[in-house]
């Protein structure tokens, strides 16, 4: 009898030994972190995320300015657990901030521009989303996107709107150009410039520009040229292109591009608000080819020429793609790939309730995932959130 | 219907009247014969008591006894915050504004318990199994207003109930002290629980001045499965009165008990794994559980079920 008491008074303190302890690297691991500012007007709109050295995050963002329909620049450090920490706002002089963000050492370089001589501004900060440094970058105007140029530059997708010409242009760090640079023209007449112009002033649809350089390749940007919403590829030797796919004037196009060596690349696509998804493609690099013969996978429940994001991350040994979308539901739909043979692997579906958007994907230090995006609390104040998948839960995705 | 004995009497009697001397004689034997037989037949067979109780048959009852008993009642619940967590990060107002505001002890949930108690002269060891369903509830606001007209405000309100579902291995010593048919006593031990099941459900309402007019909303409660957020098993402390009401040999019981947890009773693992709940900008902070459990039942003894022995026999 004593002993049954003391058997269950020994399995009573053992299970008290199993109980939830509290463990800080959990919080770090996973976590949903919503930015909030209690000014009716404010409207941030994040445009990229990266992790500093110090395991928090870094936030590049628009927000809503006054009597004006550029956006400024918002700069917003959080903090490992996703918290605020810190913030910096750009004097409204300097709108529409282009990234993604360069990390380089301890400092963080991304684009804007002026707002009144629409001219390329280069803005360096540090990790504490401090001291920013803005440097005119000279002959460059609407800047549209920029991309990694191996270790020491990047490359930048901007609108000369004089010559109606999309250039591409190679710089330092410091942004002054290296090398020549290319125009491409967008077509003659006043109706080709208009989307490109409404995608600045943020009156119209948002272009998905985007430029980069295949590793140890070509460049390609995803811009206008010849009437065309179009994904070319050059390797600045020549005036010219060396290949062009193209889309459907803007309602038809690259929607996401994401190089995965040669000719072999992830993408996604728009045509006439219907998205696909193609996780391995090989497109031709140095011809002329047309974006809606290439097919890829239907998602009927993504909003109409929704925004993608593709990255590329080993989870558990697999070399996986994730695609990351808006859906219809307004959650943030995350899509795994197997990068190797292209096969579907999962979804998964972040947000609920109040609407969801996504604006960039970066991997962490920890193996994870931060997923940054707009969320509308309320339903209508739009505002910065963060959400962070562990290692394990992308392990569970596979 | 005569007895065995009753019939044994009549024979005698007959004999004696009308028989000779001999056969009167064979006939007391016989008669003499079957009352033996009949009183050791008739004598009721005394209990066996075991070892420990022989000797002490006087206050054998309530020297050492087992009891075993159900109960069962209501419970409040309240939450103990070791560390708050929230989706929402402020940057231009104190977080304190939208921190979580808990109603403690204010809902009832309800518990049923079997009861198995070891008593020996006034202390009892005993084990309470139970189901314990639990009920609180936090809310917390948000407002958003114009800089430039203070008046064009929007106010949203959220009210997160928690329903949890634990069953529970407390051990608990108890003394008792006898008054009459009155037994009050107090306890106190130990409990480790286990989550069975969990459930959330979160009510929106506000109130938008910023709209034109004054428009008063409320969205659809959402029901949310929970039961991933919540610690598989937590432990607490039990402190406690009561009374038994001695009814032969049924106690009947009345049982106040406060359950103090003593551990986290939140995944901290699994805090933001809900993305609907994440999306509707709630989370879990890491808590202890209280409760305050109010019980009525009655135990019944193991041993010597018989009209010889009653639970209050020592006592008279």
């Amino acid at each position: 009898m004593r002993k049954t008491f003391f058997i269950l008074t020994l399995l009573s303190g053992l299970m008290a030994a199993c109980s939830e302890k509290s463990d800080p690297s959990f919080d770090q691991r996973n976590f949903t972190s919503v930015i909030d500012n209690k000014i009716f007007s404010s409207g941030i709109f994040p445009i990229d995320v990266r992790q500093t050295s110090d395991g928090g995050y870094l936030v590049l963002a628009e927000r809503s300015i006054q009597e004006s329909t550029f956006r400024g620049v918002y700069i917003m450090k959080a903090d490992k657990y996703g918290k605020f920490s810190k913030e910096t706002m750009l004097d409204d002089n300097y709108v529409n901030p282009v990234g993604p963000v360069i990390v380089s050492g301890t400092s963080l370089t991304f684009v804007c521009m002026d707002a009144f001589s629409l001219q390329a501004q280069l803005v360096t900060v540090d990790e504490n989303a401090e001291n920013p440094t803005i440097t005119a970058i000279a002959g460059i105007t609407y800047p549209a996107a920029i991309g990694i140029d191996g270790t020491s530059g990047f490359v930048m997708l901007s609108y000369d709107q004089a010559n109606k010409n999309t250039v591409v242009s190679r710089h330092d760090m410091t942004g002054a150009r290296v090398g020549s640079s290319l125009a491409l023209t967008i077509g003659a007449g006043e109706d080709v410039e208009e989307p490109i112009i409404n995608h600045f002033l943020r009156t119209g649809k948002r272009l998905p520009f985007h430029v980069g350089k295949i590793p140890g390749g070509q460049y390609y940007l995803n811009g206008f040229y010849n009437y065309t919403l179009s994904l070319l590829f050059t390797d600045f030797s020549q005036n010219g292109t060396l290949g062009v796919v193209q889309g459907q004037q803007d309602d038809g196009g690259f929607s996401a591009v994401y190089p995965l060596g040669g000719n072999k690349f992830a993408a996604s696509r728009f045509n006439f608000g219907d998205n696909f998804f193609m996780p391995n493609v090989n497109l031709t690099t140095n011809g002329t080819t047309t974006a809606m013969d290439l097919g890829g996978y239907s998602f009927p429940e993504l909003t109409s020429n929704a925004t993608v994001k593709i990255l590329s991350k080993p989870i558990n040994g697999t070399n996986t793609l994730i695609f990351a979308s808006d859906t219809k539901s307004k959650q943030i739909g995350l899509f795994f790939y197997n990068e190797s043979t292209g096969s579907f692997l999962s979804s998964r579906y972040l947000g609920f309730s109040n609407p969801f958007e996504v604006a960039s994907i970066a991997t962490t230090s920890d193996e994870g995932l931060i997923v940054c995006g707009t969320t509308y609390l309320a339903g209508r104040f739009p505002r910065i959130c963060l959400l962070k998948l562990s290692k394990d839960d992308l392990a569970g995705q596979l | 219907m005569n007895s065995p004995l009753k019939r044994c009497q009549i024979l005698y009697s007959r004999n004696r009247i009308g028989l000779g001397m001999r056969a009167r004689m064979k006939t007391m034997m016989v008669t003499l014969l079957c009352l033996i037989t009949l009183t050791v037949i008739a004598q009721p067979k005394p209990p066996k008591l075991p070892k420990f109780n022989k000797g002490k048959e006087k206050e054998v009852f309530l020297k050492k006894q087992w009891f075993l008993g159900f109960k069962g009642g209501v419970n409040f619940s309240g939450a103990e915050v070791m560390k708050e967590y929230a989706v929402l990060s402020p940057s231009n107002y104190d977080a304190g504004e939208i921190a979580k505001k808990y109603v403690n002890f204010s809902d009832a949930g309800a518990h049923a318990t079997i009861e198995a108690t070891f008593y020996f002269t006034g202390l009892s060891l005993s084990f309470q199994p139970t189901f314990r369903h639990n009920s609180f509830r936090y809310h917390n606001s948000y407002s958003w207003v114009d800089a430039e007209n203070p008046n064009k405000i929007l106010e949203l309100n959220y009210v997160q109930q928690q329903n949890l579902q634990y069953f529970d291995f407390p051990v608990l010593a108890k003394y008792e002290k006898m008054f009459n048919k009155i037994s009050p006593y107090v306890q106190a031990g130990i409990y480790s629980s286990i989550r069975l099941n969990a459930t959330k459900s979160v009510d929106i309402h506000g109130t938008d001045y910023a709209s034109g007019g004054t428009n008063q909303f409320k969205d659809e409660t959402i029901i949310i499965g929970a039961r991933d957020l919540y610690a598989k098993n937590h432990w607490g402390l039990i402190g406690g009165v009561g009374v038994y009401y001695n009814l032969g040999n049924v106690r009947l019981n009345l049982d106040v008990q406060y359950r103090k947890g003593m551990s986290n009773i939140t995944s901290t693992e699994n805090r933001y794994s809900n993305d609907q709940l994440s999306g509707v900008g709630d989370t879990l902070d890491d808590m202890k559980l209280n409760s305050l459990m109010i019980s009525v039942g009655s135990i019944f003894p193991l041993r010597f079920l018989g009209k010889n022995f009653r639970s209050t026999d020592n006592r008279k």
